[in-house]
């Protein structure tokens, strides 16, 4: 049989145009209060706080505007470890989050069959369980003289992350290994979704097809599955990294005064030290950083259709 | 018919431009009370928009549109006594089927819809499924609840726009005589867009051939197809062999034609050419009116039909009939379909044969067109 | 060779029940030191079988307190984000007008920025405002988080829904706000419920922006944050499992309604 619905035709689709005159204005009133919101207490926030890092004074005297950049310099020398440890670790935390997340998407996408849905709830499920109450449940799981260690002690496996600086000692707790593993366990469901999202569209019929024209299923996998779920694994690890380059709870919770990362120090600086041009210097950086970073993986990847 | 013209769909000078582009040139067409009319046309040449503009949820560009006496041309779709079957019938799939009927009566302040609806369900044979949801029925159910739900408003046009692109081939044909009976029954004015050609000759008493955002031909689906006025009618609506050729007399009724060596005979009042002597005219004759004979038999074809010889390029074999293509010094490819009564065993590739049908088949076309206008849009929308 | 046939054929389930295991370990850890009964004020270490925290699940200062606060500005903050986000998803969708560019990276801008570099900047605005921080600096912080995420919920559903079906809710009769109200609303508010549970565990959960904008008001996630530091009663954990059941028993009434009422093809 051919064609059985007609196409498109050339003009312009006619339900994306304005319906009617008497509309006209609709969009804006629509829009207005939400983009306000938006503009007020999201936007304008982040012109604040590039003016408040350029100010100089003190919380007794108030502060003005001095064009003083020298605060992101000195912001940048005293804290660059913590830049360095908030990428390093958000980046592990990504790679494992895909490792990790990868098998479980594939596994609801093609192999779950009808317990596909309960699988789907107990991934979102913990999602509704207050996360610092689930990290601190890590402090367990990690304890000194808890099951875990003590097999990764017999195993050997923790002389060899000692020596490669991920833990120290018998310890797994306060060392960054406890900071990543808490890291990917908080943000794997963000790695999970947008994958799953994008696996589930691939037509199951191309597997047949590929594995018809002679491809092992490794191969079909490389070749044809993980192709197709690019944009799912670019969304996936944007969701994943942003938010764990600027965590500090994991690091607070888990970690030790050498796993500090960079929103742990613009929290102090903010909440404790109240400096502020240096807090608001340093998350300044933070957000250039990340959006910089992003927008050159966005390119290299080429997937603009994240949302 | 009846005297009532309530039910006249009356449109005058009405166009549709979107930015640079034209999809309905200014357009002038009166559909009856009463009947069913089909616009038919490729994807793109303005059916769609031309019903929309009916229905209101296209505003024209110029122009207006009447039914009957009243002016409608801005009122919204609301407010127009006009229903419209959608293409892949827009039910509404939070609401069951008796809920997707009783919409435009309950929205009208209709309290006591019940009885109503089931009467309409009834029609269309859907009485069991009335609590279900759209999503539980099949293609040609929902079809029907499509039309049922806008029957029921007995609105005073119908408009169906593709009704049956979403269904099988043997649904489609069952559901065309089920829409020309349920058509015939309530007597409501139909119109009906669609880009087969053959659902709009099975169904309609008048068809509007569109091409390009401008009606072509205008008329009843059997003088359409016999008496086409050009050369997109005449491909798009079935095949047709088309031959270039020059007047050479006159006599009487008939115009004589010179093609290759042969002469041709047209009748005068079937040539919608220009027809001055030593001009040119486009010949055509359907395929299913020529006569193949073996030229060995040239002796017994009788006196004053249209000749042209050929040879047999190639010929398929489907059932009731034979279709041959013939390679003729007139025609490169002249198609020919005989009805697989007595077979002549001789009529076989590389044979050399006669074609010859009566004059009265033949049409003439005015040749400053394209002569291949229409194939591939009847080939897409076949 | 069987067996390393069939691990072989079944490798990826093995892993993915594995990452399903790591991700569902420190609720059962939850749950089960729920019933302990440690020595210390922390509870970390298993001691002994213990209901008590079952049977008195406020009896911890504050801790009741503020879960309802949290509970309050959750509602409130869903009730918000939902109206504006929805406001907006339609007028995306539906509509073509200036600025669209724009309007579309102010709203993904959000949901790509670090939750701290948010709360840092909300924090100066309010500061220099001179706002009283409390109850509704925290209401206006979770608004404007969740906004971006529930337009993009309730966007995906009103943009795969055939505009057909309105343009016959027209055709039959249905002025624009009827048609709104009978067709466009009943079928997108899947898509609104989502965005809304979404909003409603985002915000219920919210620490970091929170804690730079709350002031000394205290909500739950700050009432766990300070218990780190200072002890951690058994009663947190008690919590922790509740919402865990809660989340899941509605997920699952909620398939089964969805499943009774046939899924709805749109």
């Amino acid at each position: 049989m051919a064609a059985v619905t007609e196409a498109p035709p050339l003009a312009p689709a006619p339900e994306k145009k304005p319906p009617r005159k008497r509309g006209r204005f609709t969009p804006y009133w629509l829009l207005l209060p939400g983009i306000l919101w938006l503009l007020i207490f999201f936007a304008a926030p982040m012109i604040y706080q590039a003016s408040t890092s350029v100010q100089t004074g003190s919380l007794e005297e108030g502060y003005k505007v001095t064009w003083h950049f020298a605060t992101y310099w000195d912001a940048l020398s005293s804290y660059w470890p913590q830049f360095l440890r908030s990428v390093f670790y958000a980046a592990s935390a990504t790679v494992l989050c895909l490792l990790l997340g990868y098998p479980l998407a594939y596994l609801i996408a093609f192999r779950a069959g009808r317990w596909r849905n309960l699988i789907m709830i107990l991934v979102i499920a913990p999602f509704f369980t207050s996360f610092l109450i689930r990290t601190l449940a890590w402090k367990t799981i990690l304890a000194d003289n808890g099951p875990v260690v003590h097999t990764l002690n017999s195993l050997h496996i923790l002389s060899l992350t000692d020596w490669l600086g991920w833990t120290a000692g018998d310890r797994v707790l306060a060392t960054p290994l406890a900071v990543v593993c808490g890291l990917t366990y908080n943000f794997l469901p963000f790695m999970i979704l947008p994958l799953y999202t994008s696996l589930e569209r691939i037509d199951g019929r191309l597997h047949e097809a590929a594995g018809d024209l002679y491809a092992k299923p490794f191969t079909t996998f490389r070749k044809v599955t993980f192709p197709l779920s690019m944009p799912g694994v670019v969304s996936g690890t944007l969701l994943t990294f942003i938010p764990a380059a600027g965590d500090y709870v994991n690091a607070e919770l888990l970690g030790s005064t050498d796993t500090r990362m960079v929103g742990n120090v613009i929290q102090a600086q903010f909440l404790r030290v109240l400096d502020y041009p240096t807090a608001a210097a340093l998350s300044f950086i933070l957000m250039a950083a990340i959006l910089l970073m992003v927008t050159f993986y966005i390119r290299r990847s080429g997937t603009e259709d994240l949302v | 018919m009846t005297t009532d013209n309530s039910g006249d769909v009356r449109l005058s000078g009405i166009s549709k431009t979107y930015g640079a582009f034209t999809a309905v040139h200014p357009l002038d067409l009166t559909v009856p009370q009463g009947s069913f009319f089909a616009l038919l046309g490729a994807s793109g040449c303005g059916k769609t928009t031309t019903l929309r503009m009916i229905a209101g949820l296209e505003e024209p560009s110029s122009g207006s549109v009447h039914l009957g006496d009243q002016e409608v041309t801005h009122l919204p779709p609301y407010k127009r006594p006009v229903n419209t079957v959608f293409q892949s019938y827009a039910l509404f799939p939070h609401l069951d089927i008796f809920e997707n009927v009783a919409f435009g009566l309950r929205r009208r302040g209709i309290k006591s819809v019940k009885k109503q609806v089931e009467d309409m369900l009834e029609l269309v044979q859907l009485g069991e499924q009335a609590r279900k949801k759209p999503h539980q029925l099949s293609g040609g159910q929902q079809q029907r609840v499509a039309v049922a739900r806008a029957l029921i408003n007995h609105p005073k046009v119908l408009l169906l726009d593709e009704p049956l692109g979403a269904l099988d081939l043997k649904l489609r044909r069952q559901m065309q005589l089920e829409l020309k009976r349920i058509q015939t029954e309530v007597g409501i004015t139909f119109v009906h867009v669609t880009h087969d050609q053959e659902e709009a000759m099975t169904m309609a008493d008048t068809v509007a051939v569109m091409n390009a955002g401008r009606v072509e031909q205008l008329g009843a689906p059997s003088d359409l197809y016999e008496n086409p006025q050009t050369t997109f009618v005449a491909n798009f609506l079935g095949t047709s062999n088309l031959i270039e050729a020059e007047i050479d007399t006159r006599s009487g009724e008939d115009i004589v034609l010179k093609a290759g060596g042969g002469k041709l005979v047209l009748p005068r009042t079937r040539c919608s050419a220009p027809g001055t002597t030593g001009g040119k005219v486009l010949v055509g004759v359907r395929p299913e009116k020529i006569t193949l004979t073996h030229a060995d038999d040239a002796g017994e074809i009788a006196e004053g039909r249209n000749r042209i010889t050929g040879k047999i390029a190639d010929s398929s074999f489907i059932g009731v009939s034979t279709q041959y293509v013939i390679d003729s010094p007139v025609c490169p490819e002249f198609e020919v379909y005989a009805q697989n009564i007595d077979r002549d065993a001789r009529l076989v590739p590389g044979a050399d044969v006669v074609l010859h049908w009566n004059p009265a088949h033949t049409f003439g076309l005015d040749p400053a067109q394209d002569i291949d206008a229409g194939v591939d849009a009847g080939e897409e929308a076949a | 060779m069987t067996f390393v046939n069939w691990l072989k054929r079944n490798l990826v389930v093995i892993a993915g029940l594995a990452t399903l295991g790591y991700l569902l370990l420190p609720n059962v850890i939850v749950t089960v030191f729920s019933f302990n009964k440690p020595k210390g004020r922390f509870n970390y270490e298993w001691q002994q079988f213990s209901t008590d925290a079952w049977q008195h699940p406020c009896g911890v200062a504050g801790m009741c307190g503020s879960l309802s606060l949290s509970l309050q500005i959750a509602v409130w903050a869903t009730i918000g984000a939902t109206v504006l986000g929805t406001m907006i998803a339609f007028a995306l969708v539906r509509y073509r007008f200036r600025a669209r560019g724009a309007i579309n990276s102010l709203i993904f801008l959000p949901m790509a920025m670090p939750e701290v570099v948010m709360a840092a900047s909300l924090l100066t605005l309010f500061l220099n405002l001179g706002a009283q921080l409390g109850f509704y600096t925290i209401l206006i912080a979770h608004i404007m988080f969740c906004l971006s995420f529930v337009v993009t919920a309730v966007k995906a559903r009103v943009m795969s829904m055939d505009p057909r079906l309105e343009q016959a809710a027209q055709d039959l009769y249905a002025g624009p706000v009827q048609t709104f109200l009978r067709v466009t609303l009943p079928i997108a508010a899947p898509g609104i419920a989502a965005g809304a549970l979404l909003a409603f565990a985002l915000s219920f959960d919210d620490f970091i922006i929170t804690n730079f904008n709350a002031g000394s008001t205290v909500t739950f996630p700050m009432f766990v944050w300070g218990s780190a530091q200072r002890g951690t009663p058994v009663q947190i954990n008690v919590i922790g499992t509740a919402m865990f059941l809660v989340a899941v028993l509605f997920v699952l009434a909620s398939m089964v309604i969805g499943n009774r009422k046939g899924r709805q093809k749109a």
